[in-house]
């Protein structure tokens, strides 16, 4: 060990001793110097608070449960959160020149940041969670062959209505086209409502639409939106003229029907029979990280069984953990807890990259100025 | 004696015309606005241009950047109906607020600067109390009063205009809320402006006015109307300029109807998939039209003459 090393171990505490062992793995730490001094070197190097570029109510706003073990391990290097609204918001902050060590995209980005060079691909050995995540998800966070994403929350686009007021024809998405109850209908704010346009119409891939098919689904959408009421984007927003009854049918999240059920309202998270489209939340790693082990050791406490059954029972999402069991069994039987292929096909639409995003999404913000 | 001193008064030698030399403290009081202005308003608005004509892109992250000028954004909005036709529902909307606010705040501002009240400030604080409240709090609340089961169509209830199956939906999420609820907004920053023009009216011209036998209707339409216009159109294009590009109020009580063309500017930065080029040209074309505006409009902002006949 050089000198300038010693004089550093000299300088560690036992609470920094503590954290070294806990790094090096413990057992590396008793064994000898070597582990240590690869631990020390990391731990020495990132400084400073992690920076992550969240969603609303995944910091200190009411997730912080789901990080409070990572918090805990590395006090000097806590979690600074800053709220994204949505991809596009982390794509402008970036741009920005803002400087995050990670961040979490849904899974229909994973292709578009892998190929950005934007991140890097996480390495699995620093997460030992990893291994309790559901296959299907974490195979879904891989681009050629690396792992560029860690699954964590995930949940389906599903039909939210209220069963005193709203007698669907069938169990599907058309229900947020139905002409019979204009003006209580919410769409969400996204390029989700094309691909579910592309659905109904049966499109073979609805990801993928060819030129007419998109121009098909332009012209639905904008037809069928003098039936819409809201468009929201923020979830609260929606609750509240939900719960408010301005609205009576509405595309929506486990989260959502938990807070209506919540309100004691006569509601249904209604499963389409064109396959629910399903969502999984992806950790991803800034390429210029300066703190990429502390990253890591943050995306670990995420993806415990215990933080995923906090997420379950607090917002109830599903957590990647298959560990991870909520104490509702209504919402098990909502995500299909025990199936681990509930999010793909045939029980699901995993969403997925869409080639053509930029088409995608001026034909919705030319829906939504219709 | 007193013309003595008048006399010497008027020997006194007139002092030689000074040249005008601009004063150092002019520099000293202009420069920090002037800077300020130059950072934080011309520069962000250059980088938009840029922006709008390709010279800056988003290139490093969505591929190999391409700067190079092009009029491509500019040409596809101006031949996008859609777009346009935002623009020209969104200018109705802010139209039809300026125009009915500055109406009602009229006689409200002619009240409280020509009555005599000794209250007028008293009023006058009044009518810019809500401002002590946040704005969105403001804006929130109306949801509480417009909503299916808000204070306005419980009273409708109540009183048997409508049943509860069917209540007036189109006064929350809709067109007439993002008015309604501009028109509370905005009405104190109307009024201000109008008060200020009809205080500072030389009331002598009205007490001519009368004596030369002018009923009140003639007096106001001759004298106050003409003197009051310069705040008239300040207090116009204060509310048509802002609300024009709104996006908070739509945003929380516009609904999928009452989405403006500022949300747009603010979607087509933020959402989806950022097109910051198209946004660019969104905005500085409102940017021109703003400034069109106020150039046509800044003519009448001069005290017109009062005549005769």
């Amino acid at each position: 060990m050089t000198e300038g090393g010693r004089e550093v171990e000299r300088r560690l505490s036992r609470q920094d001793l503590l954290k070294l062992a806990a790094a090096a793995g413990g057992a590396g730490m008793l064994a000898g110097a070597a582990p240590a001094g690869a631990a020390l070197e990391w731990l020495t190097a990132e400084s400073g608070r992690l920076q992550v570029l969240d969603w609303v109510g995944y910091g200190y706003d009411g997730g912080q449960s789901m990080f409070a073990a990572y918090n805990k391990r590395y006090p000097k290097n806590k979690a600074q959160i800053t709220v994204m609204t949505n991809e596009a918001n982390a794509l402008s902050k970036f741009h920005a020149g803002l400087n995050f060590d990670l961040f979490r995209p849904y899974i229909g980005w994973v292709k578009f940041f892998a190929q950005s060079g934007l991140v890097q691909p996480w390495d699995p050995k620093l997460i030992p969670n990893l291994k309790h995540l559901n296959p299907y998800m974490v195979k879904a966070g891989q681009y050629q062959g690396k792992q560029y994403g860690i699954p964590n929350d995930w949940g389906f686009d599903q039909i939210l209505y209220r069963t005193d007021k709203v007698k669907p024809k069938a169990n599907s998405y058309s229900l947020l086209f139905d002409e019979r109850y204009k003006g209580k209908i919410a769409w969400f704010d996204d390029i989700e409502m094309p691909e579910i346009a592309g659905l109904l119409h049966g499109y073979k891939d609805t990801w993928n639409q060819t030129d007419a098919q998109l121009k098909q689904t332009q012209d639905f959408l904008t037809q069928k939106k003098n039936l819409v009421r809201l468009i929201w984007s923020s979830e609260t927003n929606m609750q509240e003229a939900f719960a408010a009854g301005d609205i009576w049918i509405s595309y929506a999240w486990p989260a959502d029907y938990a807070a209506m059920k919540a309100k004691k309202l006569p509601v249904v998270y209604m499963r389409p029979k064109e396959k629910p489209i399903a969502w999984v939340g992806m950790f991803m790693l800034l390429k210029d990280t300066p703190r990429p082990h502390l990253a890591h050791a943050y995306v670990d406490a995420w993806s415990s069984a215990k933080s995923g059954k906090w997420l379950e029972d607090n917002y109830f999402y599903g957590h990647a953990n298959r560990l991870a069991h909520p104490s509702s069994s209504a919402l098990s039987k909502a995500l299909d807890l025990s199936n681990p292929k509930a999010v793909v096909p045939p029980f699901a639409n995993l969403d997925r990259d869409i080639p053509r995003r930029a088409e995608y999404e001026k034909l919705w913000e030319e829906v939504k100025a219709s | 004696m007193a013309v003595e001193a008048r006399t010497e008064q008027l020997a006194e030698p007139r002092p030689r015309r000074r040249r005008y030399r601009p004063s150092m403290s002019v520099p000293g009081l202009l420069g920090l606005p002037v800077a300020w202005l130059a950072v934080f308003f011309l520069v962000p608005i250059g980088i938009v241009a840029g922006y709008s004509v390709n010279l800056l892109s988003f290139g490093s992250v969505f591929g190999p950047a391409s700067h190079g000028f092009t009029l491509q954004a500019w040409h596809d909005f101006l031949h996008s109906g859609v777009y346009l036709r935002l623009f020209w529902k969104s200018v109705k909307m802010s139209l039809l607020v300026s125009i009915a606010i500055v109406v009602l705040a009229y006689p409200l501002a002619y009240y409280l600067a020509l009555s005599g009240t000794k209250r007028k400030y008293v009023l006058l604080l009044l009518l810019i109390a809500p401002f002590l409240t946040s704005y969105l709090l403001r804006v929130l609340a109306w949801k509480v009063i417009l909503g299916d089961n808000g204070v306005l169509n419980s009273f409708f209830f109540w009183t048997g205009l409508r049943s509860p199956e069917h209540p007036f939906s189109q006064l929350l999420y809709s067109r007439f809320a993002v008015m309604l609820v501009l028109g509370y907004i905005w009405l104190p920053f109307v009024a201000l402006p109008i008060f200020v023009s009809l205080e500072s009216l030389d009331r002598g011209l009205l007490e001519a006015a009368s004596d030369l036998g002018a009923s009140r209707l003639t007096a106001f339409r001759k004298v106050t109307l003409p003197l009051s216009l310069p705040g008239v159109v300040a207090a116009f294009l204060f509310v048509f300029i802002p609300t024009i590009g709104e996006f908070v109020t739509p945003s929380l009580v516009g609904g999928a109807n009452g989405y403006m063309y500022g949300n747009q500017i603010v979607d087509l930065f933020e959402t989806g998939f950022p097109d910051w080029q198209t946004g660019s040209v969104l905005a500085i074309f409102l940017l021109g039209v703003v400034v069109l505006l106020t150039l046509v409009f800044s003519r009448f902002l001069q005290p017109r003459q009062v005549t005769a006949g």
